[in-house]
């Protein structure tokens, strides 16, 4: 059909606006910023020289792809050796293992960074009944504790990728290798992994950017390691007068780090390829009793190290406190004291979150049926643009706003606004991408159909597009409502005291040694996102492959 | 049920030119088969009739009206899916009703005709269940079902059997003609499969590159090719290319050159002839009128007990394949043997070695 001016037309121009504005404007802010000099205007390369030659800021740049490297390897010890477990093996509790993974996954990664600071920090009780037993252990403060908090943390990509992997994997492919005389470690190493290998590339990768992206794991838990993201906001947060090129400058080393591995990743799974509908299913091999105890032993114990911190808050928030000290016994002072004191705070958080995926939402939907249905240059153009928020770290989002919003004509820092218009632009992407994936599986043939049938094309959004996309599309608002109630990074360069938000309020509690407001705060938080991953896993086909 | 009518409909995508200077009429009641390989713009053709593609010039006319500036909902077509395009959040029955819905009918009426369409396609009493409790055949009847309950002016089919396995194909196409026998409705159908075409259709209409090459019955699309490409591609053929011909048309083919008059006057031709259209050459053959004898080395032989499969390398190097129906023994020569072919002169198919238009006056 010819098409001219129509609906979706309009929704692309929204589309370009929001880029344009929340995206194109504030980042294009960020490297002026980076080439300016902050006395006099000129342009300079000043900024960049310090960044890239000072050796503070060279180390900076070292340690956050140690981190990056480190997180993913961490990640792909523990992800790896799930995956293959849980698929090829009988391990009971199989789907109770991936849920709790899951959970950990959703969980914000500064609260297992302060958990584990509870437990194996300087006044930690487990370092503590550790050393009464004779072993002693340093404080974790520095790299080993990034690297655990983070290996924790991102294990479930790497574990939910992989699994998915191995499940395509079909079996006649690996009975094949081994009618060839292939043995047990050399059919893993010849034909399943490399079978899997897209997929945990994928996982890994993913783990690297986000480690190198994190904020609050490494201020809180990091010690004297100073990283790009915590140089940047440093910088920031002592600016006031102080050096918005350097922050800028560092801003963009960042991205440029990020970017650098974002662009490995798609090169990696350019081939990754649809799991296609397999003849024969892989079936769990049942293993001898010995043996099964041991996969047993170590499936649970990466789940349960990973779901550690979050027992751990749970349980601290639910112990008697008067002030920042904890007494014997339990109950319910730390909910009563964040309930008198900073009602507000939970509040904004749920408030701005439930704002930005109506948002998102929306125009996540409607976007994404415009990518899914109709190819133009204008479309592909879009759908690059829509990469740039995967790329950009929280920290570096929230100075650009900070930058841009900060002066007129769109002088809103300090309002809700935006705070909302900032979740709203990094989650739209996965949103869209969301949307024309799930379009992507709903066969143009089906609307054609309805039309055929004499249903108008309003109608045949209505009664058959629509109804299809819709578990899609809540399951996304969920993940979107998740990510977004659990937002720290940005969120702490753009609140003011009005507009805090539960995991600013959370940060700065440990900040202060307050473990019982973080903790009782860290519980809703992880009860709003436990809640919304049941209610994900109830309604998608794709379980916790939605995660992922 | 309706007459439909195509006239000088042309499409271009992005330089290919998928339809230039189609124009044919589908009679009313007519099984109407579009064949030809992937990409010869038989789909197109399709989608434009339906409404989804909207020709660059031309006009497209259902029953008498002119439907060029009509959206597809409003074309009363019925449209039968490769992929099925079954709506898989209704149940069968809602599937069917789903066009009389749009068509305001009554919901007693609505739930009769339904439970009647099921019957015909075979699945009665199914409405209740869902899209994924049934196998691929039983959801294509259901997509036959949602077509034809509607009782369109058209019934437009897109390859709709070739996502089936071959059993199941062969007993869904003969209920298909069945079916549209017994309605007496339009139908436009496309397909890649000519065995299919053939089976099914009143009449075929072979393209290629967005070109009709014919129009004609299954027997003449067999028969009679209009050109070396529908020679080719119904049915398998031997094709001689770019013969010379000695001047008072003298073929010279083989040991015994034959005058066909319809060459005369022609210096080239390309010739074709059925596997099947070919008998082995027995002694004194060679002076019959009737047939062109050639004679080459046996390259294979395969006994198939009914038939046997030749195939054949020619002293002008050029390769026949060659069909014999009840096979004498003698003739089961062993590869590296000579062998004398007859090619009946009544049986050959003349072209134009240039053009690929059938010469005729051959038979």
């Amino acid at each position: 059909m010819r098409r001219g001016v129509d609906f979706w037309t309009f929704v692309l121009v929204a589309a370009f606006a929001v880029i344009a504005v929340l995206l194109a404007w504030p980042l294009l802010g960020v490297f002026e910023a980076s080439v300016t000099d902050n006395r006099t205007g000129a342009l300079t390369f000043a900024n960049f020289a310090q960044v890239l030659g000072q050796p503070a800021y060279r180390t900076a740049l070292l340690n956050s792809l140690l981190v990056g490297a480190g997180g993913m390897a961490g990640a792909m010890l523990l992800g790896i050796p799930l995956a293959v477990l849980t698929t090829r093996y009988v391990i009971f509790g199989r789907d109770a293992l991936a849920t709790f993974a899951v959970l950990a996954l959703v969980s914000p990664p500064f609260i297992g960074a302060y958990a584990w600071i509870m437990m194996l920090g300087a006044n930690g009780w487990m370092r503590a009944f550790l050393a009464d037993l004779g072993i002693g252990l340093p404080p974790i403060y520095g790299f080993f504790g990034i690297l655990l908090v983070f290996s924790l943390k991102f294990y479930p990509f790497v574990f939910l990728l992989t699994a998915s992997g191995l499940r395509a994997i079909s079996p006649s492919v690996e009975e094949a290798a081994e009618s060839l005389g292939a043995g047990p470690w050399r059919r893993f190493f010849k034909v399943t992994l490399p079978l899997v290998f897209p997929a945990v590339t994928s996982g890994a990768l993913l783990a690297f950017v986000l480690s190198i992206a994190d904020f609050g794991t490494p201020s809180i838990v990091g010690g004297k390691v100073r990283l790009l993201a915590t140089t940047a906001y440093n910088l920031y947060t002592s600016e006031m007068g102080g050096n918005p090129g350097l922050a800028s400058a560092t801003s963009v080393v960042l991205i440029a780090v990020c970017l650098a591995v974002v662009a490995v990743q798609r090169w990696a799974v350019r081939r990754r390829e649809v799991a296609g509908s397999l003849v024969r299913r892989p079936q769990p091999v049942r293993l001898s009793p010995l043996a099964s105890a041991a996969a047993h032993a170590v499936c649970y114990a990466i789940v349960l190290a990973g779901s550690l911190p979050s027992l751990v808050v749970i349980w601290t928030s639910f112990r008697k406190t008067r002030g920042p000290v904890f007494h014997p016994g339990y109950g319910l002072d730390s909910y009563t004291k964040i309930v008198g004191e900073v009602p507000h705070v939970i509040a904004n958080s749920f408030t701005y979150s439930v704002a930005a995926v109506l948002l998102i939402v929306v125009l996540g939907t409607l976007v994404g049926y415009v990518l899914a249905r109709r190819e133009t240059k204008a479309t592909g153009l879009l759908d690059s643009l829509l990469l740039v928020p995967y790329i950009v770290p929280g920290v570096v989002m929230g100075l650009a706003f900070v930058v841009t919003f900060n002066v007129p004509p769109l002088q809103i820092t300090g309002t809700a606004a935006i705070i909302v218009l900032m979740l709203f632009v990094r989650r739209l992407p996965y949103a869209v991408r969301s949307a024309a994936s799930i379009l992507k599986q709903i066969k143009g043939g089906i609307e054609e159909a309805a039309l055929s049938l004499g249903a108008p094309p309003g109608r045949a959004f209505a009664k058959v597009t629509l109804p299809l996309m819709l578990p899609g599309v809540v399951a996304g608002a969920l993940m979107s409502f998740i990510t977004a109630i659990n937002e720290l990074s940005s969120s702490l360069i753009l609140y003011v005291g009005r507009t805090m938000t539960m995991p600013v309020r959370i940060y700065l509690s440990v900040l202060d040694g307050e473990f019982g407001t973080a903790s009782a705060l860290s519980t809703i938080l992880l009860a709003a996102s436990g809640l919304a991953v049941f209610v994900v896993l109830r309604i998608s086909d794709r379980k916790e492959g939605e995660f992922v | 049920m309706a007459r439909v009518e195509l006239r000088h409909l042309s499409r271009r995508f992005s330089g290919v030119q998928a339809l230039a200077d189609v124009d044919l009429a589908v009679e009313s009641g007519e099984f109407f088969t579009l064949l030809g390989p992937s990409g010869c713009g038989k789909t197109t053709l399709l989608r434009t009739v339906a409404g989804f593609v909207r020709q660059d010039a031309g006009e497209v006319w259902i029953g008498g009206r002119r439907v060029d500036d009509v959206p597809v909902w409003k074309r009363d077509i019925g449209l039968v899916f490769q992929d099925y395009a079954i709506f898989p959040h209704m149940s069968v029955g809602d599937n069917v009703a789903f066009g009389l819905a749009n068509r305001r009918r009554p919901r007693q009426e609505a739930a009769e005709r339904v439970a009647r369409a099921l019957e015909l396609v075979r699945l009665p009493g199914l409405a209740a269940r869902m899209p994924h409790q049934l196998s691929g055949g039983q959801q294509q009847r259901v997509g036959l079902a949602r077509a034809i309950v509607i009782e369109p002016k058209v019934l437009l089919m897109d390859e709709p059997l070739s996502n089936l396995d071959a059993k199941l194909r062969i007993e869904m196409r003969d209920d298909i003609r069945d079916l549209q026998h017994a309605l007496g409705i339009t139908t436009l159908y496309v397909t890649h499969d000519q065995e299919e075409a053939l089976v099914l259709s009143d009449r075929i209409c072979v393209m290629q590159s967005g070109r009709v090459h014919q129009v004609g019955t299954p027997w003449e699309v067999y028969d009679r090719p209009a050109t070396l490409f529908v020679a080719s591609f119904v049915g398998a053929m031997n094709v001689i290319a770019d013969v010379p011909v000695a001047p008072g048309g003298q073929v010279a083919l083989g040991a015994s050159p034959r005058a066909l008059p319809a060459l005369a006057g022609r210096d080239r031709v390309t010739l074709a002839i059925r596997l099947e259209d070919m008998a082995v050459a027995g002694p004194g053959a060679a002076a019959s009128p009737d047939a062109l004898v050639v004679e080459g080395a046996v390259e294979k032989v395969s006994f198939a007990g009914r038939e046997a499969f030749y195939r054949l390398r020619l002293d002008s190097g050029a390769e026949l394949a060659a069909h014999v129906h009840r096979p004498e023994r003698r003739t089961l020569a062993s590869p590296g043997a000579r062998l004398a072919l007859a090619l009946p002169v009544a049986r050959l198919h003349l072209f134009d070695p240039a053009t690929g238009v059938r010469i005729d006056g051959a038979a």
